[in-house]
């Protein structure tokens, strides 16, 4: 029998489609290649009694609109933002902690300079109303330049007004500020390099480049979007912790009468005369359907999944042109105690304990990165889950999920062996030990997930965990490729619908939803 | 009661912008004075025997973005002007090989299959490309800035003309333009070519003035310079003025003064006169003061409105923007006196190479490395250089049997741990000449006398400020509607009657003349 849609891949973008869809009355069959949903956001057990997401804890942005039309919150979603964003220990024993309460961080950083903390409340607000833009633009499906029809005209007025009503400096600023680099951008506002390091960092999140690459400032911006007003870098946390997001959006999407697969790996998107007709499965088992979705990365969607003989060439080189440069190995490490941090309390260490001292440092950490190598003085951001749920670990016990950047999906030489693996886990244990010299003896466990890990274990092409680097020219109307930003592709019936679409990654289920919304509004044309 | 004005127009500084302004102007019947504080004119374009017998091109060395219209209009080839093709660019690769473009693209082509085929098959494609970009740009480059804040109808329009030419390119070349315009230039040929050379020599251009790596983003556009000049094909378009680019400034000086306009050097200004919130004249250096109806600066923004106007006269939410127009010259240069000519040994013995640049880039990694040396205040121990020798160009430049070489360097930080000293310059000198010795090992030897220029010096002598060779960087957040600030992109400034007309101004950098001319027409379109 044929079914009506197939979505393939059950990360959340992909369970957030499945759940517009199967709530519009789509029959829905999602599948996933593992024995897990959520894809990053699915609980593993890296190490044996510890639990965590092997994207670690922050679930990113969750669009309102998705938890209030999914009725997440009758479903059981609790998001928890702990008070703490980033705490930056410096060399000399001191830190720098921003917290979600723009006042007590403005207090915080006087103790670092006095003329930052009096700036802090401008910049504090203007990162709020440009996040707020984006939010806007990351709501709809991308504009279409530079020919918009009359939909984007109407979009396109929209966004001009509300960029208008920043007023006219604000406007300008905005449009100065987004191709900037955040070197250049923090540099106009602060003096202090804890500040600017613990900031910068967020302009390099997931991207090849250094904060002194153009765009890095937007990149600031992007992971902006959601988080509570004065609050830099946050995150958002999800009571229940790992899986606990995929698990309530499985259910909701079943309540609606969508059927869910793990297990069940996509071979190929069977493709006739231009019009996607369903799947092959690796057990070689067909389904046939009239739509299929995917929320597997364009690049692996389009050069692994889709017979090239049925692809433009030209198509094909552009998506293979898509930089999905990974950056970032996560190194999970089980503890027997919390890292001792000199005059840091234990709230400060909710949010992420981040070193990068300074942008300079951040800059070299790049470096080495651009030449292949992992960085010697990388900068990491340590997520303490077991601080929000004891339960994650055995009593006493804390995981600590920390994120090194950078670590090259492309390293010289040798690639990544067993070795290299271990190699990066040691950097990371180092660079944490310089600042809280407790975690060298109180690491029992350890568990490494390289770019390579995340490409062969979770069809990430590169190890990119957003299928795409959101450089200027990879958002907006050009995600995933200029001319297809709005969720169709050159196949008819076939659909994108994960971050390597508008409006990308860190944004929990914006592109499932978006997608979805495009897909229904075709059905209703 | 006022001093009634001798001048309708003075415009500050006789740089190449400056010039033309004048020229414009005066052509249109204006009563002009131009006020240069050096003995020449021509600012950062000068010729200067700075050796007896050997005339160097002391800063700016090549030319390929004057304006067409401008060589129209004030009919610069009769005043001297002749532009002499670079027809070569040569990179000696790190194995000993060489990698070179030649004038003629088929040449071209069958060189550069040497190292690769389907870069060979690339490059047609690539040129067509980029032909169709620089197309695509022109019309922005010659429009002034239309500012998206204002509802003036005036702007509405500009804003919708913009838009039309971008909707009139298509979607596919307008998405090539953006890509173009916001990504690095190595990851923009990566998806072109694979030999690394050759990317490197291409991307080289993308970091000329600029304080960033072929690896960062906002690079890659400044690669369809190249295609500006000429047609596709010829690997760069870049030519050399017959006498040194101290010849264009004269040839433009020419034309001003046959339309009318009065040109001093030495005249050095102190400070614009503003009376009643508007420009009034100016002060020279000598205490002089010169009335004149419109004062038009040709200098850079920080020149122009902290030193020459002062804040009081200015909004301080103005004045904060010009302070953080960034400027980090990067750039230096190094001008040789050569006994004989340097013998490559990629390439040994004379020949035509020796009329084209060698091209110090032979990998993105080196660029990329010479660019971490300056990210941390060190000038590169191994540069790029963009080394021509203007003798084998035009004999004039160099005794009989002698020759000059021009050297452009990169990186030079303006901001040098430590500051720039005498010491710091000469062992800047040596780290080039060191570096090209090791693929021209006779160099050394036949070097007679040796200047460097560093972006101090740079700033001493042209007064740029920090040495910034564009007048601020070509960077994507200081271009169009932003150069030099929100606002004030339309060369008019807070101060009524007061223009600007620099390389500060759109569209910018090279040798270019369109800021001066746009300068121009909206000083005219004012009615002033």
């Amino acid at each position: 029998m044929t079914r009506e849609l197939i979505i393939i891949g059950g990360g959340i973008n992909g369970l957030v489609a499945a759940a517009y869809l199967a709530k519009a009355g789509v029959k829905v069959l999602l599948l996933e290649a593992r024995d897990v949903l959520g894809g990053l956001a699915g609980g593993v057990d890296p190490i044996p009694g510890y639990r965590c997401d092997v994207g670690g804890p922050d679930a990113g942005w969750l669009l309102p609109d998705i938890v209030a039309d999914l009725q997440l919150d009758a479903a059981g979603l609790e998001l928890v933002t702990p008070q703490a964003c980033v705490c930056s220990p410096q060399e000399g024993g001191r830190a720098l902690t921003l917290w979600a309460d723009s006042a007590r961080t403005a207090e915080e950083i006087s103790r670092f300079s006095p003329e930052d903390a009096h700036r802090w409340p401008d910049f504090a607000a203007q990162i709020g109303r440009f996040a707020g833009l984006l939010e806007a633009l990351y709501a709809v499906a991308p504009p279409q330049v530079p020919d918009p029809d009359g939909r984007d005209i109407g979009t396109l007025l929209r966004l001009g007004l509300r960029l208008r009503r920043l007023g006219r400096r604000e406007m300008v600023e905005f449009l100065r500020v987004a191709p900037m680099s955040v070197a250049e951008w923090l540099d106009d506002w602060f003096k202090s390099d804890a500040l600017k390091g613990a900031l910068g960092a967020g302009g390099i999140t997931r991207i090849f480049q250094g904060p002194r690459g153009a765009g890095t400032a937007f990149v600031f911006l992007h992971h902006q979007v959601g988080r509570p007003a004065g609050a830099a870098r946050g995150a958002h946390y999800v009571r229940g912790g790992p899986g606990a997001l995929a698990a309530i959006l499985a259910n909701v999407a079943q309540g609606y009468g969508a059927e869910i697969r793990t297990t069940a790996p996509v071979r190929e998107i069977v493709v006739r005369d231009g019009k996607a007709i369903g799947v092959a499965l690796e057990t070689g088992e067909h389904l046939a359907a009239r739509q299929v979705v995917s929320s597997a990365d364009p690049r692996r969607t389009f050069s692994r999944m889709v017979d090239a003989g049925q692809l433009d060439p030209e198509f094909l080189w552009t998506v293979g042109n898509i930089k999905c440069r990974g950056a970032v190995a996560t190194v999970h490490l089980a503890m027997s105690e919390l890292p001792r941090l000199s005059g840091v309390t234990e709230e400060a260490l909710g949010g992420a304990i981040t070193i990068a001292p300074s942008l300079d440092y951040l800059e070299h950490a790049y470096d080495d990165a651009k030449y292949g190598a992992v960085s010697r003085l990388p900068f990491l951001e340590a997520r303490i889950p077991t601080l929000l749920d004891p339960s994650l670990a055995p009593a006493g016990k804390h995981l600590v999920s920390v994120q090194l950047q950078y670590a090259p999906y492309r390293l010289r030489p040798g690639g990544w062996d067993d070795r290299a693996r271990e190699e990066v886990a040691n950097v990371a244990i180092e660079t944490l030990s310089a600042y809280a010299p407790n975690v060298r003896g109180s690491v029992i466990g350890r568990h490494v997930v390289t770019p390579k890990d995340l490409e062969d274990r979770y069809g990430l092409t590169e190890g990119h965990a957003y299928h795409g680097e959101l450089t200027l020219d990879q958002i907006l109307f050009m995600r995933p490729v200029a001319g297809w930003a709005r969720y169709r592709t050159p196949i008819e019936g076939l659909y994108l619908c994960g971050a390597g679409t508008h409006p990308g990654g860190g944004l929990a289920g914006a592109a499932g939803r978006n997608a979805a919304r495009e897909m229904l509004r075709e059905r209703r044309a | 009661m006022s001093i009634p004005s001798t001048w309708d127009v003075i415009v500050i500084g006789g740089g190449h912008n400056g010039l033309v302004t004048a020229a414009y102007l005066a052509r249109a019947g204006k009563k002009v004075l131009v006020l240069e504080r050096r003995y020449c004119v021509g600012g950062a374009a000068v010729t200067e025997e700075i050796f007896p017998g050997f005339k160097f091109s002391v800063f700016s060395y090549v030319v390929s973005l004057l304006r067409p219209e401008i060589i129209r209009d004030l009919d610069l080839p009769r005043h001297g002007l002749e532009i002499l093709p670079l027809e070569s660019t040569v990179t000696p690769l790190d194995n000993g090989d060489y990698l070179a473009g030649w004038g003629d693209p088929d040449k071209t082509r069958r060189e550069i299959a040497r190292h690769s085929l389907r870069d060979a098959e690339a490059m047609t494609e690539f040129g067509r490309l980029m032909h169709h970009m620089a197309q695509a740009v022109k019309p922005i480059l010659g429009m002034v800035p239309p500012d998206p804040t204002s509802l003036s109808p005036r702007e509405l329009t500009g804003l919708l003309r913009v838009g039309r030419h971008f909707k009139d390119l298509g979607a596919e070349r307008f998405h090539a333009l953006y890509k173009l315009m916001t990504m690095s230039s190595a990851d923009y040929l990566d998806e072109w070519f694979e030999t690394d050379g050759l990317k490197a020599t291409k991307s080289a251009s993308g970091i000329i003035g600029t304080f960033l790596g072929p690896r960062s983003p906002g690079t890659a556009y400044v690669l369809l310079h190249h295609y500006m000049g000429e047609i596709d094909g010829s690997f760069r378009a870049w030519g050399f003025a017959k006498g040194g680019t101290g010849a264009i400034s004269e040839s433009i000086a020419g034309a001003a003064r046959r339309f009318g306009a009065e040109i001093r050097t030495d005249a050095g200004v102190s400070k614009v006169l503003v009376r009643r919130g508007g420009a009034a004249g100016v002060v020279l250096d000598n205490g002089d003061e010169l009335r004149a109806r419109v004062v038009v600066s040709s200098l850079d923004p920080h020149r122009t409105f902290l030193q020459l106007v002062g804040e009081d006269h200015l909004p301080d939410e103005f004045v904060g923007d010009i302070r953080r127009f960034k400027f980090r010259g990067s750039s230096g240069k190094v001008n040789l006196a050569l006994g004989e000519l340097p013998n490559f040994t990629c390439l040994p013995g004379v020949g035509p190479h020796l009329r084209g640049a060698i091209s110090i880039s032979p990998s993105i990694d080196y660029l990329e490395r010479a660019y971490d040396d300056a990210k941390y205040g060190e000038f590169s121990k191994a540069p790029y250089m963009d080394v021509i020798i203007p003798s084998m160009i035009d004999p004039g430049m160099a005794p009989p049997g002698k020759h000059v070489m021009s050297i452009f360097v990169q990186y030079a930080p303006y901001h040098l741990n430590g500051g720039w000293t005498d010491a710091k310059r000469e062992a800047f000198g040596d780290a080039v000449v060191d570096t090209l010795t090791r693929y021209a090992p006779n160099l050394k030897q036949a070097i007679l006398h040796r200047q460097v220029v560093t972006p101090a010096d740079i700033e001493r002598t042209t007064g740029l400020t920090e040495g910034n060779i564009f007048q601020g960087e070509l960077s994507l957040h200081q271009l169009f509607f932003l150069r030099p600030a929100p606002r004030w992109a339309q060369y008019r400034t807070p101060v009524r009657h007061l223009y600007q007309c620099g390389a500060g101004t759109h569209p910018g950098g090279g040798i270019m003349g369109a800021s001066g001319r746009l300068a121009a027409l909206r000083i005219l379109g004012d009615g002033r």
